[in-house]
């Protein structure tokens, strides 16, 4: 039964962390592709929307976050495979020995 | 006999040219020596003789001569037996004064009445083994070889089973041609496996017990070489091929970790009994079949499955109303790299399971001692073989889960890959080890329910599910009957059968997929087009 617990225990905190960068990052992504639409006016219906050049900044600023949780998860692999693990406990990241 | 080895050279096509034989007096003693690196290169030294008129007299290690139709026929042509114990050279042979001495002592003081063939003068390391030993030490040497040549082969049927969970949705999309999908891939693994600096040596420890925590293997099972560890090494690993190749003949995809554990799993229990399996572990960390194997199996497709729909709901709820070729163009940017990340995280993951599984059977063949690093050659065949199978491509496999379960669009592969990535990644900086295979099947399937109006092929959701539920006993059973069969045959023989069975069923499985083969130029053909029924029945 212990290890049911303990597989809840971890299951859970995968769901979290994954729903996190999972899903979260993504939702960015996603925004990103939505503001470079904004900026260029495109619309489903095919219809020219007016421009919005700040939409080219929100582009920016989210892709900057993605390939940021790009990196970090990057980082988690490779720090993995020299032994070491990346640590959250400073909120920022670092690199720990294991 | 002079006459059947003419007949067998001419049948194999040789072409024999022979020079300097007029150095070989007619009458009177003479040394031949010669190279020695093939099974017949000593045979040609003889024609030397016999352009001279003269017959050859071997000098061969002891047990050619043993009590069986060699032995008598050695010993009625007068050919000469060698003891190569360490400092003892005799011959056997009446007429041939041997002094005392060491090897080159034999040779220099030789009186024979006839001619002598030095065989294997190449390698004067040779002279040390003890002549009962030397049959042992072969033994063990080959099934040692057969361990790490299955285990490469093992790692190639891991590469290109999986090819499909990093690259699945993004040929399905078009975001890459489908070769350049499994390149990019292959490189990715490559790359991974290399950077496993730090390689887990306890890897079978996870499901049974034949290492200790430090991961040497278990001393009863050290004895002849480690004869008996290497064949239970080697069933499970056959276990896990067979049960790999043929989920891939049916297109499902099913975790390779999973077969690897599960024919270990068989082996063990067929070689040690129950309490060769490590069901649980000590209650302070999940570990175990059912902490590693089982519960994570129920754990990854939902989790990846609810991030995967969360993903792909939220993504199409801001970009519903945006222009299609944007969304799709821009996604499919996002989907090459949350791929490239989980092809990465393979390549670490699962190519060191390998690793430690063939550094496992040199420390119990007795050559490797280092139970903290792992041979230069082995972490360099590993990657290669992983690369080189993802490349290879598991189309069926790359098929079903691009086009069978859902017809994918950009966004849904980067929601699906992006939630794959994550949970790998996420899940191992936890310690909760999940399958990459069920994880990404669990995505894709989640892209699917996030998306408002997609159909979900729950038909075939359900076959994967199948395959996941009997993958660790349908490899378990192979690897004990393996191990069985390996067992009661002993020796050498038993392993070089159960490696030879392996070949035949893996062969047999590779002709089947011929019939309908699926390639890099049909993968993503229309998944209706072709009838459930009609597929089943021609696979």
């Amino acid at each position: 039964m212990n290890n049911l617990a303990l597989a809840a225990d971890g299951a859970w905190k995968v769901l979290v962390a994954s729903l996190v960068l999972g899903a979260g990052l993504p939702f960015v992504f996603a925004l990103g592709v939505r503001a470079r639409a904004s900026a260029a006016g495109a619309r489903a219906d095919g219809e020219h929307a007016e421009r919005r050049p700040v939409g080219n900044v929100l582009f920016v600023l989210c892709l900057l976050v993605v390939l940021f949780g790009v990196a970090l998860g990057i980082t988690i692999v490779v720090a993995s495979g020299f032994g070491k693990a990346v640590s959250f406990e400073h909120i920022y990241p670092t690199i720990v020995s294991k | 006999m002079i006459a059947a080895s003419r007949a067998v050279f001419r049948g194999l096509g040789l072409r024999i040219e022979l020079r300097g034989e007029e150095h070989l007096p007619t009458t009177g003693g003479a040394v031949l020596a010669s190279n020695h690196l093939s099974f017949l290169d000593f045979t040609f030294l003889g024609l030397v003789g016999v352009e001279r008129g003269r017959l050859v007299r071997f000098l061969c290690k002891e047990y050619v001569f043993g009590p069986s139709v060699v032995g008598w026929a050695m010993r009625r042509m007068g050919h000469l037996s060698v003891d190569r114990g360490p400092r003892r050279p005799r011959t056997s042979t009446d007429g041939c004064g041997v002094p005392e001495g060491p090897p080159e002592g034999l040779i220099r003081g030789l009186r024979c009445p006839g001619e002598l063939w030095l065989n294997s003068a190449a390698r004067p390391g040779l002279w040390s083994f003890h002549g009962p030993r030397l049959g042992l030490m072969t033994t063990a040497t080959l099934v040692l070889v057969l361990v790490v040549v299955v285990a490469l082969a093992f790692d190639f049927t891991n590469g290109f089973h999986d090819t499909g969970n990093a690259m699945a949705t993004s040929i399905a999309t078009g975001a890459l041609r489908p070769k350049v999908a499994v390149g990019l891939s292959a490189v990715l693994n490559l790359v991974g496996a290399f950077l496993s600096v730090e390689v887990a040596l306890t890897v079978t420890n996870a499901v049974i017990n034949i290492q200790d925590s430090k991961g040497a293997p278990k001393a009863d099972l050290m004895a002849d070489g480690g004869y008996a560890l290497l064949v239970i090494i080697l069933a499970g690993l056959v276990g896990g091929i067979v049960w790999n190749v043929l989920t891939w003949l049916l297109g499902l995809p099913s975790s390779s970790s999973h077969a690897l554990f599960g024919g270990l799993i068989g082996s063990a229990i067929a070689a040690l009994g129950l309490s060769g399996v490590k069901w649980t572990g000590d209650g302070t960390k999940l570990d175990g079949v059912i902490g590693k194997v089982i519960l994570p199996a129920f754990a990854s497709p939902i989790i990846a499955g609810v991030v995967a729909a969360v993903g792909t709901w939220l993504i199409f709820r801001v970009v519903g109303h945006i222009a299609k070729e944007f969304a799709d163009q821009g996604f499919r940017w996002g989907q090459i790299g949350s791929a490239s990340l989980v092809s990465l995280a393979h390549g670490t993951n699962d190519a060191q399971k390998t690793m430690g599984v063939i550094t496992l059977a040199l420390i119990a063949a007795g050559q490797w001692t280092d139970t903290t690093a792992v041979p230069l050659w082995v972490k360099f065949t590993c990657a290669v073989a992983i690369a080189a199978g993802t490349y290879v491509g598991g189309w069926r496999v790359i098929r079903t889960l691009g086009k069978g379960l859902i017809e994918i669009s950009p966004p849904q592969g980067m929601a699906a890959e992006g939630a794959s990535a994550a949970v790998i990644l996420s899940s191992s900086h936890l310690g909760f080890a999940l399958s990459t295979t069920q994880v990404a099947t669990g995505s894709i399937l989640g892209s699917g329910v996030g998306k408002p109006g997609a159909t979900v092929r729950w038909g075939i959701a359900g076959r994967m599910v199948i395959a996941w539920l009997i993958t660790l006993p349908a490899a378990g059973l192979v690897g004990a009957v393996m191990w069985y069969l390996g067992h009661v045959l002993g020796g050498a023989l038993g392993p070089i059968v159960v490696v030879l069975i392996l070949i035949a069923l893996t062969g047999y499985m590779w002709m089947r997929s011929r019939r309908q083969p699926i390639t890099a130029a049909n993968v993503n053909d229309e998944w209706e087009a072709m009838p459930e029924t009609k597929r089943l029945e021609r696979v």
